[in-house]
Formats: C-alpha cells, sequence, structure tokens
C-alpha cells in the first residue's frame, strides 16, 4: 500500500472511529489505523489471498464482492468508509458513491488519475494508455471505468457529493507544486474525503 | 500427539435451561497435546449434534477416526504440538457422559425417557465447569461446525472473559423452520419405531434401531449436497454380491441403508430426540429482546465465522447474518465462504481455503 494514503488517512480519521474499508487487500492500512488510532475496523475483500491476509493480520474481514453488497453496511455506525482504488473497477461507479455516503458520513476515495500526462502521452501514441501506476494491458485491466480528476470532481458537483478534503499525488506518492497547480495533468493520484 | 480419555465426575448439581437440576454430572472428554506453562494455548472443540468427545486421532479398540482428525494433530490447522485440544461428548449424548444412558444418581435407574431437556447454554455452562476442573483461566479459542459452531457463539455470549476466539463454522444463530421441520420428521420416525415404548425402551430391553436407522438415513441426505451425491453415486447400480438387502438397487441406496444401519447400532435414540430438540431451540437473542446485536454486545472474544457454498441445510445467508450483526455490535470479527465439496459436512473435512483461513485466525494475534 501507499505510503502517503496511510499518512493521509491517519491525518483525517478520528481516534476510535469505525471504519471500514471497501477492497481492504491485505488489511495493512486498517491494521495502521488501529495501531496509530485505535480505531475499530472492518475490511470487504473478494480475493482469498488477501483475505487470508488479513485474518493473519488480527484484521476483521468480510467475504464479499463490492459490487454486490455496499448497502448492506448502512445503519451499522461508521464513522469513516474507504474506498481506495476501487472506483473504476465497480459496474456502477455512481451508484456505489451514493451507497458509501449512506455507509459513514465521511468516505475517502482514491483515483488513479487517467488525465495524467503519461497516459496522455500513450494515447497519444495510439495506445491505450499504461504507466508504472497502472501497468495492465487493456484486456486484463479490472479498470472498467477509468476517469479523470476532472470528470470525477465534475460528478461530485452534479451529484452533490461535498468534497470536504482533496490531495493530489504525483506518481511517487507525493504532493508538489506542479500537482497542486495542474493536477488533472500532473497528478497521478488524486486522494479525496467526501461527505453529504 | 499426547492423547487422554477420561471420564469426570462433577460432584456439583447443575441447572438447566428447563428448570431441570441435575445434582451431579459425568462428563467424558478426551484431549489432545498438552497445555503449556502460561495455560494459554488450550482449545476446546465442541461436536455436532451426533459427535463425541473423540475428535482425533484413531480409537484404537474401534479403529474409529476422530470427527474432526483432519483438522486436529500435530502440524494440522489446530496443531497439538502447540494447542492443547479439549473436546467434551456433550450432556444428554450417548457415548459416556450423563444422558438418556447413564444412570441417574437419584433413582438409580437408568434415565431412558425422563433424562432432562438439554440446550446449547446448557452444554456451555457444564464446558464452563469442565473448564474450571482443568485449571485453564480462559480457552484461546472455542471452535466448531453446525450445533457446535452453536456451543463456541454460545461461549462468547455466555462467558466473554473466558474465551479469546470463537470458530463459528457452517452454523446459525437460530435455525430455520425448515430445519425444525427436517429434524421433527427425524424425531417422528424414531417415536412411531414400535420398539420406542415412549422413550422407555431400555426397560424392555429393546431398541427403536429401525427408526434411528430412517431417521439418520434423512439426516445424512440433508448433510451432503446434490453435486457430491451426483459425484460419489451418481446413478450407479449396487453389484448384488455387496448389496446389504435384496431391496438396495442402487449405490446411493446401499450406502444410506449401511450408514443408517451403523448408526442405530451406536447411538441412542433418546439422545437423537434431545441433541435435535436443542438445536431447535438454540436462540441467544431470545434473552435479549430478540435483538441479536444487542446479544453481540456482549461478545468480547473475536470471531472466525464460515460458511460453505455446497451447504444447504444451513446456508451460508445464516453466516452472513452472524457477521452483519456482529458488525453492528463492534465485535470484531471476519466471515469467508468456502466452497467445500461435500454440503454441510464439509466443515469435518480438511481443503486448503479452510485450513489456512482457520489456522491464521487461531494463530493470529490479540
Amino acid at each position: 500500500m501507499n505510503k502517503s494514503l496511510e499518512t493521509i488517512v491517519t491525518d483525517w480519521v478520528a481516534d476510535n472511529s469505525k471504519v471500514i474499508d471497501f477492497g481492504c487487500g491485505d488489511g495493512s492500512l486498517l491494521k495502521s489505523l488501529a495501531d496509530s488510532k485505535s480505531i475499530i475496523g472492518y475490511g470487504v475483500e473478494n480475493d482469498p489471498n488477501e483475505i487470508h491476509g488479513c485474518i493473519k493480520n488480527g484484521i476483521s474481514v468480510v467475504q464479499q464482492d463490492i459490487d454486490q453488497g455496499l448497502s448492506e453496511y448502512k445503519n451499522m455506525d461508521f464513522d469513516m468508509a474507504i474506498m481506495a482504488s476501487s472506483i473504476q473497477c465497480l459496474r456502477k461507479p455512481k451508484e456505489a458513491l451514493q451507497n458509501i455516503l449512506e455507509v459513514a458520513n465521511q468516505c475517502v476515495i482514491t483515483l488513479p488519475n487517467f488525465g495524467n500526462w503519461e497516459l496522455r502521452t500513450g494515447l497519444l501514441k495510439g495506445k491505450m494508455p499504461s504507466s508504472t501506476k497502472l501497468p495492465a494491458k487493456w484486456y486484463e485491466t479490472k479498470n472498467v471505468h477509468m476517469c479523470t480528476i476532472a470528470d470525477f470532481e465534475e460528478l461530485c458537483a452534479t451529484e452533490n457529493f461535498n468534497i470536504l478534503k482533496k490531495v493530489y499525488l504525483n506518481r511517487r506518492g507525493n504532493t508538489s507544486w506542479l500537482t497542486d497547480y495542474l493536477p488533472n495533468l500532473f497528478a497521478a493520484e488524486a486522494v479525496y474525503l467526501l461527505g453529504k | 500427539m499426547k492423547v487422554r480419555t477420561e471420564k469426570l465426575i462433577f460432584d456439583e448439581s447443575i441447572k438447566l435451561e428447563s428448570g431441570s437440576t441435575l445434582s451431579s454430572f459425568e462428563l467424558m472428554i478426551e484431549t489432545y497435546g498438552e497445555l503449556n506453562q502460561s495455560k494459554d494455548n488450550a482449545v476446546l472443540v465442541c461436536h455436532a449434534f451426533s459427535g463425541n468427545h473423540h475428535a482425533a486421532g484413531i480409537k484404537t479398540e474401534e479403529g474409529k477416526p476422530g470427527w474432526w482428525d483432519q483438522i486436529i494433530g500435530d502440524g494440522e490447522t489446530i496443531d497439538t504440538s502447540k494447542y492443547f485440544v479439549v473436546s467434551v461428548n456433550n450432556l444428554g449424548g450417548c457415548d459416556g457422559s450423563s444422558g438418556p444412558i447413564s444412570i441417574s444418581p437419584e433413582t438409580d435407574q437408568v434415565y431412558g425417557a425422563s433424562f432432562p431437556e438439554v440446550s446449547v447454554k446448557d452444554w456451555v455452562n457444564a464446558q464452563k465447569a469442565l473448564l474450571e476442573y482443568l485449571e485453564i483461566p480462559a480457552w484461546e479459542m472455542v471452535a466448531g461446525g453446525s450445533l457446535g459452531g452453536m456451543q463456541a457463539l454460545q461461549w462468547s455470549i455466555s462467558y466473554p472473559n473466558l474465551i479469546k476466539k470463537a470458530a463459528i463454522i457452517a452454523a446459525s444463530s437460530k435455525i430455520s423452520s425448515q430445519n425444525i421441520a427436517l429434524n421433527e420428521v427425524a424425531r417422528e420416525i424414531i417415536r412411531k419405531d414400535e420398539n420406542f415404548a415412549g422413550g422407555d425402551y431400555h426397560l424392555q430391553n429393546i431398541k427403536p434401531k429401525k427408526g434411528l436407522k430412517a431417521a439418520r438415513m434423512l439426516g445424512h441426505i440433508t448433510y451432503l449436497s446434490e453435486a457430491n451425491m451426483r459425484k460419489r453415486f451418481g446413478r450407479k447400480l449396487q453389484s448384488p454380491e455387496t448389496k446389504i438387502d435384496d431391496e438396495v438397487s442402487y449405490e446411493v441406496e446401499n450406502y444410506l441403508q449401511y450408514k443408517g444401519e451403523q448408526f442405530a447400532e451406536t447411538f441412542d435414540a433418546n439422545s437423537y430426540i434431545l441433541m435435535t430438540k436443542a438445536m431447535d431451540s438454540f436462540d441467544p437473542a431470545k434473552d435479549f429482546e430478540q435483538d441479536l446485536v444487542k446479544c453481540f454486545k456482549q461478545i468480547k472474544a473475536k470471531l472466525f465465522i464460515a460458511s460453505f457454498n455446497s451447504d444447504w441445510l444451513f446456508p451460508k445467508e445464516y453466516g452472513k447474518d452472524i457477521q452483519l450483526s456482529a458488525i453492528k455490535a463492534g465485535v470484531r470479527s471476519s466471515y469467508v465462504e468456502l466452497e467445500g465439496d461435500y454440503g454441510h459436512d464439509s466443515f469435518l473435512f480438511h481443503s486448503d481455503e479452510y485450513a489456512v483461513g482457520l489456522k491464521n485466525f487461531l494463530e493470529s494475534n490479540e
């Protein structure tokens, strides 16, 4: 997992929060939040190997396809929901965002920015874009709803998803004046804190 | 693996959920491995409805492997070179613990039909007496499948400070009316056997074996998946030389006849009725205004909940429901859906995903 995502979320989450991480991988983000902020965390994951990792790490995890059951977690008093690098893999990302905002008042969404210059160069060459952060070929990528920072923020505006905080990162996972100046061109990833 | 089998006599009374009291009781137990110095490596495994204390290893006199032999052993999922595993025949059973075939200390007669109704909670209370007898401060884990998983769940509710982890496998927080219906058909078959004699067949030295056999045959079908039966038997005909009975045509019939007969020889009909009734009545939420979330707020242990896709008797929704209530209650808990080739019985057999999950859970830090 990206070190800076961990730092950013650690900053945003309150002590002793109840947190759910959709697409939690091996649970390392939840583990780190449990250690630093005493959160009670739950992961949702569908890959058996990642699930084994969570259980080994002592992280609570539910085996489930995120596409199928975000709404099961409404009314469970979650303070924060996290969806890191999964939104573009979902079949219905808009509905997923609506649902996740009903799971918790505050949601962390991270987004690989398909407007990044490296990907734009790829497309200019007449090839489907790939980069160090998004290396998969078109026929094997899990990303079915790719978008740029501009696209995502437009969606948030039309749907009234409130962007409470945001951080733009370059491909090394750092903030810089360039990513802040022209995020849609220079940021490789954006991290948002959304609210209703 | 060090194995010890022992009958323990508890010279203390136990009040049962039904209101009856046993003035003293006996528990047949088997243990595997050794308790460490800090006494923090004890694991209780709870048997399903027709199981007993013999959970692992081969019993020499019968040559019969224990019901969880594929899971418990040196280097196995529940590693007896690290953990001290305790297995107990539950109250109301027929393998050495106080039950319908044992002698009542009050009347000096066999209990028979007079053995009181028992519940999952009663079993957990008896197991708590066992914990104290063994001078173990707390179970590192309580684990079981089916009715055994219900005991693990009840442990975490009844004695939150005496259990660190609960593995609840192919289980439910209460069974469905379809489950109760199947149990009732089995009980009815037993009760209508002409040898049942109102449950006091021991007085006439007879046994309702026919009823018990048919009940088990029905039960056995519900423990297997359709796919498993198709793969194992298909529509193959039983060869004439190996037919158990002239009535038999297909292999599956022969198999059920054989299994049913074997079961009727060793199991007790009153125990069958008591055990299935304990399963029917299990509903921990009933003490908490039918609110499972409120009930789960008692829990301090970490839970591992597993269901099998091929299990149609206790379908995976049962496990998922436990998990969702646990999350709502803020209980640390994980839920996995396993493939399982054997239907409800999958919990008995080693499969990779299952074994890795359970082992990781048991060996994970607090």
